[in-house]
């Protein structure tokens, strides 16, 4: 594998042991542009052939934050170890005016890899600044406490896990182990940002509320591929209703409301649709819904009494992972919300 | 939970709630709402107000369900009336304009023709939105937004009162945002707040100062209170003075002059943004962060502003000047006098720089100088905190000493951001040293840019937090202050005069001396 990986687009090849001095040597002397940042970024993938599409991502999501970008690329299957590195800059015109340009490292790192993640993570870092860190697919044995006791901010698509429950448990005994410093910010979590600020601002209305007590089912569809972000939004409709799970059969769940009213929740694959396609939760005289086709950019909110609908619409969530996370970045936080609702989410799994 | 967290509210009056609301955003919920805006067809509307409203809906800030009507005297259609927004919108749009969601806006957009004073037109005003909460669905939240020239903001207030549609109705909340100026003097000030409070509860009282909204504003309490290294030093054990700067290049363009006359820049500027920037940096921290809680520490400082109630304290603390003929931008700039709309004869200050002095155990014996003036070589506003020298030892006692004490700059505008100075050791076999500096630069630190001020304040004021808005009693005290000096220039036997400095220059000499007899200089921009 290792003799095909790409690693065009990754800049100037750099020893490892003068990655300071190159990176120095990459801004003096420029004084057109500004070097910036405001965090370590870091993309951690056990697909080494990705560095490339990776650092087109840092080249987007450096368009809104500047940061240190480490970009490291593991073939554990190589049979020698060996370590090759790249650095390069991406720039971007502030207000048409200056250039500003977030700087990347990027690293192959090739055969038996005890410590070299960590030490290569740990001696790349800009002091200081705080640590995001995006694990990318499977949480492997090298995700390991001395590595993510450093981390700030970890993130993660469950999406891409083989086996969710593992996972997560993994990362519950890391959270454990980390204390709360750590933030954890699962994309399939941030994809239903949208429809969740959807459902809240149409139940703002009192003809929602009104109906809030008398919803019997709630209806989800997502694409198959999209099963923790389905699961993870219905955790939340279920958490904040302060519903209980009395019954799971496959993607069909039997809840019960605080004053007893039974609701069925299903969930819906389709193939052709967008990651999450639609969240109904209705009633007999009253339906809230929020739509998405596949590729459109917005949201269709809708709130239906009586047979008749108002709708609007909002803004709907990138597909991109790379949008995912800089939108993620924007909002800061501790993710908080997604802690509440992971044993929720947990139990539908 | 204690408001100074200001989680988004999930109950909602009336026992029913929404349980979807917790902990999505971290501020008071925005709420649906009609917003009227007096003086629709006015530059504020088309410039500020929708282009705002449009971007939040961008951002998905803009609460589902709010609806827009322009009030004015002008006989224009609804379509029209968008037609105009949509045009506007498209040139100055923080985020461009995107027809689809330019669709949701206008269908939600429409326009009410009546004199101010007309008391049908408001009655008529109440039928029509009555009639849209029933054909659009809405809890009936009214939000009233007074951009009109301000001659008519009493007939304004006065005649919504009549009509009914300043009452809370049902659940219903019906709030007034009150564009500046407020009031010319402390007199009409009070009187105004006499037709306002008379009108609209306090609570329901917006009276807007748009440079609260400004991000670095906002930011000026996050670096006091959230940082632990500039409150023990904010004090007068180590600073010296602060420097208030808003320099501004244009003249009288556009019309201006007509307005600008008869305000001058102490009025115009003074009254509200600068002294609003000077009691957020001067303020002791506040209990909470409610809005009263901040605005009660607010209008502590500007209460114990020293008075300059005499021509004689006047002309010692302030100096006031208009701009000659000169030359900015490679460009020959008429004189203030020779401005179009400008009296020729005109006694109106076109700059003005104040030392305030506060009487409180902080600030004792620290002087805040303020500037504001037109034409000057570029726009800026900014404030320097001057912190003291080091002690007369070591590198003090050295020749040529340490070359300056450290300065910590918040800029407001334009290029928001901060930086500090501060001292550093050239490099070298000798001991010589230079002023450096750290900045922080909100573009390029963020990327995202900040929203402009009215989307904050838009939105605070659909979601009843008034902690950016100006509190009765801060306008009056502001007011007082004021009045002494205009009266002293203007009604006294023994008037200060009249200052002139060169167009494109950084202000009168007499300015220079107002700082150089403390051995102080002004900040070079």
């Amino acid at each position: 594998m290792s003799s095909e990986i790409s690693t065009k687009g990754l800049g100037q090849p750099v020893s490892v042991g003068s990655i300071s001095k190159e990176l120095k040597k990459l801004w003096e002397g420029n004084e057109a542009s500004t070097n910036a940042s405001l965090m370590n970024f870091l993309i951690y993938t056990e697909e080494a052939d990705q560095l490339v599409a990776n650092s087109e991502m840092i080249q987007a999501l450096t368009k809104e934050h500047a940061c240190r970008a480490l970009l490291i690329g593991m073939d554990r299957g190589a049979p020698e170890s060996s370590v090759e590195a790249w650095i390069t800059a991406h720039c971007h015109l502030a207000h048409g005016k200056k250039s500003i340009c977030s700087e990347q490292v990027s690293f192959l790192l090739k055969g038996k890899s005890l410590g070299r993640l960590r030490n290569t993570v740990f001696a790349n870092l800009n002091s200081d600044l705080p640590l995001v860190f995006w694990w990318q697919n499977e949480l492997t044995d090298l995700f390991e406490e001395r590595l993510f006791r450093v981390l700030d901010r970890l993130i993660f698509d469950s999406t891409t896990w083989a086996d969710p429950k593992a996972s997560f448990a993994k990362i519950t005994e890391a959270r454990e182990q980390a204390g709360t410093k750590m933030v954890t910010q699962d994309l399939a979590w941030t994809r239903s940002y949208h429809y969740r600020l959807a459902i809240a601002g149409l139940f703002d209305d009192p003809v929602a509320q009104k109906g809030f007590s008398k919803i019997e089912t709630v209806t989800l569809k997502a694409h198959p591929d999209q099963r923790t972000s389905a699961l993870l939004l219905l955790a939340w409709v279920i958490e904040q209703s302060g519903w209980e799970l009395i019954e799971k059969n496959e993607d069909r769940f039997s809840l019960k409301s605080k004053d007893g009213q039974a609701i069925e929740a299903v969930i819906e694959w389709d193939e052709e649709g967008a990651p999450l396609s639609l969240l109904s939760l209705a009633g007999p005289n009253c339906e809230v819904k929020v739509m998405r086709q596949k590729g459109n950019t917005h949201l269709c909110h809708a709130l239906c009494t009586d047979g008749h609908c108002i709708d609007f619409s909002g803004p709907a969530d990138s597909d991109e992972p790379a949008e995912l996370v800089a939108s993620q970045l924007s909002r800061g936080g501790k993710n908080s919300l997604f802690l509440a609702v992971l044993p929720q989410f947990l139990e539908l799994l | 939970m204690p408001r100074g967290l200001r989680f988004a509210s999930s109950g909602i009056e009336g026992g029913v709630s929404n349980p979807f609301r917790e902990d999505l955003v971290s501020r008071n919920r925005p709420e649906a709402c009609t917003v009227v805006i007096f003086g629709a067809t006015g530059d504020l509307t088309h410039r500020k107000l929708i282009p705002a409203l449009y971007n939040l809906a961008v951002d998905g800030e803009l609460p589902v369900g709010v609806k827009i009507v322009g009030f004015a005297r002008r006989d224009w259609t609804d379509e029209f009336f968008r037609e105009g927004l949509e045009k506007l919108n498209q040139k100055v749009s923080r985020t461009g304009h995107d027809p689809e969601t330019w669709e949701n806006i206008a269908a939600n957009v429409s326009y009410h023709q009546s004199e101010f004073q007309d008391e049908d037109g408001y009655a008529s005003l109440a039928k029509r939105l009555n009639e849209i909460d029933e054909e659009r669905g809405g809890k009936g939240n009214r939000l009233f937004y007074i951009a009109s020239a301000p001659e008519f903001f009493d007939d304004i207030l006065i005649n919504l009162k009549k009509a009914g549609l300043s009452q809370e109705r049902e659940g219903c909340w019906s709030r007034v945002i009150v564009e500046k100026p407020f009031g010319t003097t402390l007199a009409t000030a009070q009187h105004l707040n006499g037709v306002v409070n008379g009108t609209f509860e306090e609570k329901d009282t917006y009276r807007i100062d748009h440079y609260l909204g400004k991000e670095t504003a906002q930011n000026i309490m996050v670096l006091r209170f959230a940082n632990a290294i500039f409150e023990p030093m904010w004090n007068k054990e180590h600073i010296d003075h602060v420097q208030i700067t808003c320099a501004e290049h244009l003249g009288m363009e556009g019309g201006r002059g007509g307005y600008y006359d008869k305000a001058g820049a102490l009025r115009d500027m003074v009254q509200n943004h600068l002294l609003q920037l000077l009691s957020l940096v001067a303020m002791e921290p506040p209990t909470d962060l409610t809005a009263d809680g901040v605005r009660d520490e607010k209008v502590k400082v500007i209460r114990s502003l020293r008075q300059w109630d005499t021509p004689e304290l006047v002309e010692q603390n302030v100096v006031r000047a208009q701009y000659t003929s000169g030359n900015i931008d490679g460009q020959e700039v008429p004189g203030y006098r020779e401005e179009d709309r400008v009296n020729p004869e005109s006694e109106t200050e076109a700059y003005v720089a104040v030392r305030c002095m506060i009487d409180t155990w902080r600030w004792s014996g620290v002087p805040f100088y303020v500037r504001v003036g037109k034409r000057l070589p570029k726009k800026a506003t900014e404030i320097s905190i001057h912190f003291k020298a080091t002690p007369s030892v070591l590198f003090n006692a050295t020749p040529g000493g340490v070359p300056d004490g450290n300065v910590l700059v918040i800029r407001i505008q334009p290029d928001e951001g901060i930086s500090l100075r501060m001292n550093s050791k050239l490099p070298g076999t000798t001991l010589r040293m230079e002023a450096v500096k750290m900045d922080f630069h909100y573009a390029t630190s963020f990327g995202k840019s900040s929203p402009e001020a009215y989307e904050r304040l838009l939105l605070d004021a659909m979601a009843g937090d008034a902690t950016l808005f100006a509190r009765r009693d801060e306008v009056e005290e502001a007011w007082k202050f004021i009045d002494h000096i205009e009266k002293a220039w203007h009604e006294s036997d023994k008037k200060p005069p009249m200052a002139e400095f060169p167009a494109g220059s950084w202000g009168p000499r007499e300015a220079d001396e107002l700082l150089s007899e403390e051995g102080r200089t002004w900040r070079r921009l």
